[in-house]
């Protein structure tokens, strides 16, 4: 058996990487905007060039689970409302320049940012 | 024999899905989907460092089942099953890395695993290897709920062990 300062220590290094690594992906980043891409099951249904955007834009998507209503503006977007159950996405709020997407899970939808043309696109599925 | 572990089995499945429910009345801690205490975790800790790995099991399949039911939102079970047997089978693999004063060691890990668990789930049905960017967050969200449940089951144990051993 381990002693308890070994475990604490590793569970304390744990918690500084993941720390870290969570600042890092979800500090904002310039440039914000880029184009916005909207999945649903994996598949791209519509996507949004934020940047081209001068006033609002909101539109609906419809999937399976039931409708998201999603709202673009100039440089980001947001699900305003969402007749899923938990609600993760809406509160998630403005998505402008964090690689994280906004999720709904619920609904198997998927929004995620694009950067400017410099952005390494990895994309898989 | 058989209808005492029956008997302890069920009880802690009530205490299981009970914990549950009021953990739903809780406000939504962060934004991120699968940010939550996971007190019912608990449990599942409790009656694996007590009853065993099997015991463990049969409370956790049925908490998660009824409280799926229970919440309203069936297509979450999918979510919780994957994410609730990562952290049993990382709770299974500590019992025998632990001592009883390190229980909530365990809990730290087992929490880690139900984080990766419910994002490998999320992964498969969204398709969406993006969401591999909440990993850090939620390796950091389960270890402070992960370390809470734990110390909360490693105290349930010292004070319930021998009676739920009998």
């Amino acid at each position: 058996m381990a002693k308890t300062r070994t475990w604490v220590i590793l569970i304390v290094v744990i918690l500084l990487l993941s720390g870290a690594a969570s600042v890092f992906l979800y500090a904002p980043r310039s440039p914000a905007g880029g184009v916005a891409r909207i999945y649903v099951d994996g598949e791209l249904v519509r996507s949004v060039d934020l940047s081209a955007l001068s006033g609002e834009e909101r539109f609906t998507v419809e999937t399976e689970g039931g409708v998201n209503v999603i709202l673009a503006e100039a440089g980001r977007i947001r699900v305003e409302s969402a007749d899923c159950p938990d609600q993760v996405c809406v509160r998630r709020g403005w998505l402008s320049s964090s690689p994280a997407p906004i999720v709904c899970l619920p609904h198997r939808l998927v929004i995620r940012l694009d950067g400017g043309g410099a952005a390494v696109d990895t994309e898989v599925g | 024999m058989e209808l005492r572990r029956l008997t302890k089995d069920g009880v802690l499945t009530a205490v299981a899905l009970a914990i549950f429910t009021v953990e739903l009345q809780l406000p939504e801690l962060a934004p991120v989907p699968g940010v939550k205490p996971g007190l019912a975790n608990i449990v599942t800790l409790v009656t694996a460092f007590t009853l065993g790995p099997w015991d463990a099991l049969a409370v956790l399949i049925a908490r998660i089942v009824l409280g799926g039911l229970i919440a309203g939102n069936p297509a979450a079970i999918l979510y919780s099953l994957c994410g609730g047997l990562a952290a049993y089978l990382v709770t299974v693999l500590m019992r025998r890395l632990v001592t009883e004063k390190q229980i909530w060691v365990a809990s730290v890990f087992a929490a880690i695993g139900h984080n990766a668990g419910q994002i490998a789930a999320a992964l498969a049905v969204t398709g969406t290897p993006s969401l591999l960017y909440y990993l850090p967050v939620l390796a950091v969200s389960g270890v402070i709920t992960g370390a809470f449940t734990g110390f909360a089951g490693q105290f349930a144990v010292r004070r319930l062990g021998k009676a739920l051993r009998k």
